[in-house]
């Protein structure tokens, strides 16, 4: 089907124009001598969902942006060629005049939300108010959105204290109410556990069957994989646009990006790339080959990090962690008697949904927050009796979001902020930045203002600042989000290059393959408890299929695939998959 | 505390029913009487919030609120009573400093002033929801950007200590350590202050955009979903209130003038 007809329009009728038209848009940004953005067309039709994926700064946002009308009205930007919404020139058009026409929702849940709403209903009513809708039509206009997105049960909650996932889709639904025909997301599950994820990706399929056009630059597979196609950029051109698994295949090959794993596997069984994200025909494809593959499945992007390389030598550090119990303020127990030890060398990830108490329980780790019962010990020692700054010298410790410790004018003085603070010798810190910046891949940026870098990688500048003040252990905090497959990889890298210099690691993740390829342990958290724990051969083996599910996981798509064609082992990716189907 | 409610404590006392912009120009009245009129009106004042705050059930909420300004008020005291330069009567040796009457007097009336105003500001803040005022303010045909900022206004603080929290966590994570010397706890301030101003200026870029996104201000012609009751005696109300401003101005005025 051509892009701009709607699904079900018969033959012989003029299609109408695409909702959201895009002809040689081309951005640049003030003060940057290269284009963000170069020769741009796209065209996305009523009831189409076309995915944007790249590298991060390929020009994702930017092309989101500008498809949105916030450039340059919002964002200054020059911009060449045309974007067209509903038939408005977007560049061009006043303030008002796209309302209710297009909309745009970004990463970080809560900063989607008019921060002033008391309920969910309110913050639906918000948009509504800026359109002028009569007051009498707005409660129908509300309740016809919220039965439609399938969150009418959230109409009285207070928006904040709902989920980043369910806040998403307020967001999400707080436009549509608009009446709006184009949506554009900007990486919308990037900060999402795995069910809200779901959540919002069914959201968009809900949209466009209801006509709506959809525009998401995401990174994660499972949400491009149920796009009608997708656009592939790289360095602000584009590379691919076709449907979901041909377009990923192709820009692995133009553009050396990451193949996701059921593509990869689509590819052994000689699927046609439609199907390339569709398990029912992976698994036949796969059982029809009968451990003959047509073509080799394409290995990773050879990105091969550096890995880190420890300047000063450490002795391992033991953890034991003896029946835990944490109880917020406000009453709520957030772990409830939990223990586990650790050993060094262990590389641990911990998964469970939002809200099981995975951050509140790495904080006991160094001391950022106390047990109501229970103990920590390192190397057989409680901690109760350090300040956090004692403890930061052994454990180092990444928070999920970078912009709550950066501050320095430069990358390099940043990462020599922590080691600093511990008092080692200057001669030692300058070895210690060089090899942390080196880990993370960012000796270049040295001298640029952390400020200056993306999100994606001020995570990467955090993780540095940690890693330079040569931690026994190394507690990381969603240190994926956000990233890109080489990004993914990089911190993967360090993961196991702390491991193999008989450092412990532990982090909390809602990345399945980042868990599965770069962990030897894993730790299920459910309501404050462990739910499962062990080897990831072993937690996200078919029989733990339902346990996973009532924590709101899934296991990595090759282990679904293996466990559907009911092998007995459990691979943890697409190569292993394949290795044990041929023998 | 959440962001969206702010300081709001729930409740329908009789306060809590009073139109935002009603409280808000009695609180423009109580700074107006307090920095204008002769200090006597200042006990008066700080008599009437404090039986306001206990009539409508906010007594604890405001004592445990005084925490806040309970140093800066002891420091003003203590130090005009001390150091006030010029002050010759003496009402008591303290060592080698003394108290004097002037210097007490001035402490008086300046920490009395900085109570009042405080006073009354988490008064309107308890019992007022931002997002009341903000209504309220458009209704009354103020620019959005002008709603908005005092929108911002009102939730800056709360929003500001939520991220100081976890600014705190980070940097003592990397080995910042709050204790020692005042100098190296001045030092400490730097990374602490740091990623709270550059933080918070990211987030006001997202947000802004999620405001553009819904097209706050982009139409004339708003509409309001949420009905900010105004009962008649709140406006009765105002006109008396903006009379007495009025009526402060001009006893200052003349007052001034004699």
């Amino acid at each position: 089907m051509p892009p701009g007809v709607p699904p079900g329009v018969p033959p012989g009728v003029p299609p109408l124009p695409p909702p959201l038209h895009i002809d040689g848009l081309a951005v640049r940004y003030p003060g940057r001598r290269e284009p963000s953005l170069a020769g741009i067309d796209l065209a996305v039709g009523a009831g189409e969902r076309v995915g944007v994926a790249g590298r991060t700064g390929a020009g994702k946002s930017t092309l989101a942006l500008a498809a949105a009308g916030f450039i340059p009205r919002v964002v200054r930007a020059t911009i060449d060629g045309h974007v067209t919404i509903d038939r408005t020139d977007a560049p061009g058009a006043a303030a008002g005049a796209l309302l209710g026409r297009v909309g745009i929702v970004f990463a970080t849940p809560a900063n989607q939300l008019s921060a002033s709403k008391l309920t969910v209903r309110e913050e639906l009513a918000f948009g509504l108010e800026n359109l002028g809708v009569p007051r009498a039509e707005m409660d129908d206009r509300i309740d016809a959105t919220l039965a439609r997105l399938d969150i009418g049960h959230l109409a009285d909650r207070e928006p904040f204290a709902l989920s980043g996932g369910e806040q998403q889709r307020v967001a999400i639904a707080s436009i549509v109410a608009m009446g709006t025909s184009v949506l554009v997301l900007d990486e919308p599950t990037a900060q999402l556990d795995p069910a809200g994820t779901v959540g919002v990706a069914d959201l968009l399929d809900e949209l466009a069957r209801a006509g709506a056009s959809v525009l998401c630059a995401e990174h994660d597979p499972s949400v491009l994989g149920r796009m009608d196609r997708c656009l592939v950029l790289d360095a602000g051109r584009s590379v691919a646009l076709d449907v979901p698994g041909a377009a990923l295949e192709h820009a692995h090959a133009v553009a050396g990006t990451a193949v996701p794993t059921l593509v990869r596997l689509a590819q052994a069984a000689s699927l046609d790339p439609v199907r390339a994200f569709d398990e029912d025909a992976i698994v036949a494809g796969l059982r029809a080959c009968g451990g003959r593959f047509e073509r080799a499945a394409a290995e990773p992007a050879a990105v091969d990090p550096p890995g880190w390389v420890p300047v000063r030598a450490r002795g391992p550090v033991r953890i034991a962690i003896e029946g835990l119990v944490h109880r917020y303020p406000t009453g709520i127990e957030a772990v409830r008697g939990v223990s586990l030890s650790i050993e060094p060398g262990e590389a641990v990830a911990i998964l469970g949904q939002n809200g099981s108490g995975k951050t509140t329980l790495v904080k006991h780790l160094n001391g950022l927050l106390r047990p109501a019962a229970g103990r920590v010990l390192l190397d057989g020692e409680g901690i109760a009796g350090r300040t956090i700054a004692a403890l930061a010298g052994t454990v180092g410790f990444v928070f999920q979001n970078p912009d709550e410790q950066l501050f320095e004018r430069t990358v390099e003085r940043e990462v020599a902020f922590g080691p600093r603070n511990l008092g080692i010798a200057s001669a030692d810190i300058g070895a210690l930045v060089a090899s942390s910046l080196a880990a993370v891949g960012l000796i270049d940026e040295r001298s640029t203002n952390p400020y200056d870098l993306d999100l994606s990688r001020r995570k990467l500048v955090a993780l540095a600042g940690i890693l330079a003040m040569n931690p026994a252990v190394l507690l990381l905090d969603e240190p994926t989000t956000g990233q890109d497959a080489d990004g993914v990889a990089r911190v993967g890298s360090v993961v196991e290059a702390m491991r193999a210099a008989g450092r412990t690691v532990v982090s909390i993740t809602h990345d399945m393959e980042f868990a599965a390829r770069h962990f030897t342990r894993i730790v299920v958290l459910r309501a404050g408890v462990v739910v499962a724990d062990g080897p990831p051969s072993h937690v996200f083996a078919a029989a733990n299929r339902e346990l996973l599910a009532s924590t709101g996981l899934t296991p990595p798509p090759a282990a679904r695939i293996a466990a559907r064609l009911g092998l007995d082992l459990t691979p943890l990716d697409a190569a292993s998959l394949l290795a044990a189907l041929r023998d | 505390m959440s962001v969206a409610t702010g300081y709001f404590v729930a409740g329908s006392s009789w306060l809590h029913r009073r139109h935002p912009l009603t409280k808000l120009l009695a609180l423009a009245l109580v700074l107006l009487a307090e920095f204008l009129l002769p200090p006597v009106v200042l006990p008066v004042l700080a008599v009437a919030i404090v039986t306001a705050a206990w009539t409508a059930g906010l007594l604890g909420s405001v004592a445990r609120a005084m925490r806040i300004p309970a140093f800066l008020l002891l420091s003003i005291l203590v130090v005009n009573s001390l150091f006030y330069p010029g002050a010759k009567d003496v009402l008591l040796p303290v060592g080698p400093l003394s108290i004097t009457r002037e210097g007490l007097t001035f402490g008086l009336i300046s920490a009395g002033r900085v109570l009042v105003a405080f006073l009354a500001s988490v008064a309107f803040l308890f019992t007022t929801l931002a997002d009341d005022l903000l209504e309220a303010l458009i209704d009354r045909g103020a620019s959005h950007r002008i709603a908005f900022v005092v929108l911002s206004a009102v939730q800056m603080v709360p929003r500001m200590q939520a991220r100081a929290g976890a600014i705190l966590e980070a940097q003592q994570a990397r080995g910042l350590s709050l204790e020692g010397s005042f100098a190296r706890r001045l030092r400490a301030l730097v990374p602490l202050v740091g990623p709270v101003i550059l933080g918070s200026l990211i987030d006001v870029r997202e947000r802004t955009f999620a405001l553009e996104a819904r097209g706050f201000g982009a139409r004339p012609g708003r509409t309001a979903y949420r009905i900010v009751a105004d009962p008649p005696l709140d406006r009765w109300l105002r006109l008396a209130i903006v009379a007495a401003c009025l009526g402060v101005v001009a006893a200052a005025v003349s007052g001034a003038l004699r």
